[in-house]
């Protein structure tokens, strides 16, 4: 790959791409190209989509990059975008970001179970491929909140500024979603068993 | 405290930092004693938590294909975004660069062109041979029986498949090989193998072809940086070529994979056009 005497800092190719040099864009896109996909994957769930706003959050960042001071992280910056073109992606195709409870419900497929009564844990790893399943099932909201926080590491009052709901809503939704999670995962342990 | 109760508390028990206690240390104390004594909520807890360590996992887990940023670096360029280089003084008559450049980037027209048309070729030929071994003759593919890549060549014919490559995994396998690859993006991740079959495309990688060769000599000229995106992303794309042909070769009627692989060609076309937009 590239020459480590060639390389330069982040800083520096921040600078550099306010030049316009496409060298230094490239690099600022390699840097962050894997965090940003796959925050756009799992939001959405669809490769085709999430390139789409991939290539989006990119062509936003770099067409503001002049203004960048570097008062905050330039990851912290791409990744706040990367989330708000994604969420106004889901707004225009009019899938709630945040949860609709009562819809919610009748929407559920996998029966809930009793608490107290035992049954078969997920023992050991997930899969990635079978998170990635189970996430893909979530209704819209619950999956942004969850992605937001189990996955890209916001904080409750980030999430809440982001996608505009209460603190308090937001963590009720995570964990109604990782709720979700593990019944869905439970059941395709269950399937898989099944069919050998 | 109540299963009931345990769960209202349980999210302030998962998202606290580990150093921390709950609010209430009555109600900490309440809740670890349950839970010790409570093997249904004992579970819950420690479901909840292992999907919450492995979602961290999937942080950085996925590479966008190589035409991401091919589109994004067109569109910068359209919008005077990335701007050109002033050139540099005149260098000593000795060094004739930018002439030879633009001279040797002429090949890469007909060779883009034509790399459409192998696609295109591939994907529009169906090998008889190959279905009826299917139908007839399922068997557990090994990694190692893999087709080998057809390079397209620059006069636009890609050798056709043969009898002698065929493998046919049992359609069962298949089908869990390719929902395996293609779960979480429809190209397959060509730097970290899923399964099996796109282990074996990476491992029978050949030696670049001749075009790619002349394409690698170009872009050396390049920036460092720019040089290595453009390897990169040949190599990314000739692993997507060199997996969905394999799996195409096992699975000729699959008309989403011999789009992807159309796909895959147009791609690599698409590279071509870029380097020599780029160099001219």
């Amino acid at each position: 790959m590239t020459d480590p005497k060639q390389r330069i800092t982040e800083a520096e190719a921040i600078e550099q791409a306010k030049q316009g040099d496409e060298a230094a864009f490239e690099l600022l896109y390699q840097l962050h190209k894997r965090r940003v996909y796959s925050l756009c994957l799992r939001m959405v769930s669809n490769p085709a989509q999430a390139e789409d706003l991939a290539q989006e959050a990119f062509l936003q960042l770099f067409r503001k990059i002049g203004t960048f001071r570097g008062e905050s992280a330039f990851s912290t910056w791409l990744h706040r975008m990367t989330v708000n073109v994604v969420l106004m992606q889901l707004r225009r195709k009019g899938l709630p970001v945040v949860s609709l409870e009562e819809t919610l419900e009748s929407e559920d497929e996998t029966p809930r179970k009793e608490f107290g009564t035992r049954d078969v844990r997920l023992t050991g790893s997930i899969d990635r491929l079978q998170l990635q399943r189970a996430i893909d099932k979530l209704p819209p909201g619950y999956r942004t909140v969850f992605v937001l926080h189990d996955v890209e590491g916001f904080e409750h009052n980030e999430i809440a500024e982001l996608v505009g709901c209460s603190i308090g809503n937001s963590k009720s939704q995570l964990h109604k979603a990782r709720l979700k999670l593990r019944d869905y995962l439970k059941f395709m342990r269950a399937e898989k068993a099944k069919t050998g | 405290m109540t299963c009931s109760e345990v769960e209202r508390v349980l999210p302030e028990f998962l998202d606290r930092a580990p150093d921390d206690s709950f609010p209430d240390a009555v109600h900490q104390a309440e809740f670890e004693t349950h839970v010790k004594s409570c093997l249904a909520c004992a579970d819950l807890v420690a479901d909840l938590k292992l999907i919450s360590s492995a979602a961290r996992q999937m942080v950085e887990s996925e590479e966008p294909a190589p035409r991401v940023w091919v589109r994004i670096a067109a569109e910068l360029r359209a919008e005077g975004i990335i701007r050109d280089p002033v050139p540099t003084p005149a260098r000593p008559a000795l060094v004739p660069t930018a002439p030879r450049r633009r001279w040797s980037a002429v090949w890469l027209a007909p060779v883009a062109a034509a790399l459409l048309a192998a696609g295109a070729y591939v994907v529009s030929h169906k090998p008889v041979a190959q279905v009826v071994t299917q139908q007839v003759s399922p068997v557990q593919v090994s990694p190692v029986q893999v087709a080998p890549l057809q390079e397209a060549t620059p006069g636009g014919a890609a050798s056709p498949v043969t009898g002698a490559n065929v493998v046919t995994p049992a359609p069962e396998t298949a089908h869990a090989q390719r929902s395996e690859a293609r779960t979480n993006s429809v190209r397959p991740n060509p730097t970290k193998p899923a399964n099996p079959e796109v282990a074996a495309a990476h491992a029978v990688a050949p030696s670049p072809s001749v075009e790619d060769q002349q394409f690698l000599s170009v872009v050396s000229t390049l920036a460092p940086s720019v040089r290595a995106t453009y390897e990169s992303q040949l190599q990314a794309v000739n692993a997507d070529i060199r997996e969905t042909q394999a799996y195409v070769n096992r699975n000729p009627r699959d008309a989403d994979a011999r789009q992807h692989l159309m796909d895959a060609y147009q791609e690599k076309a698409l590279l071509y056009q870029i380097a020599m937009d780029r160099i001219q």
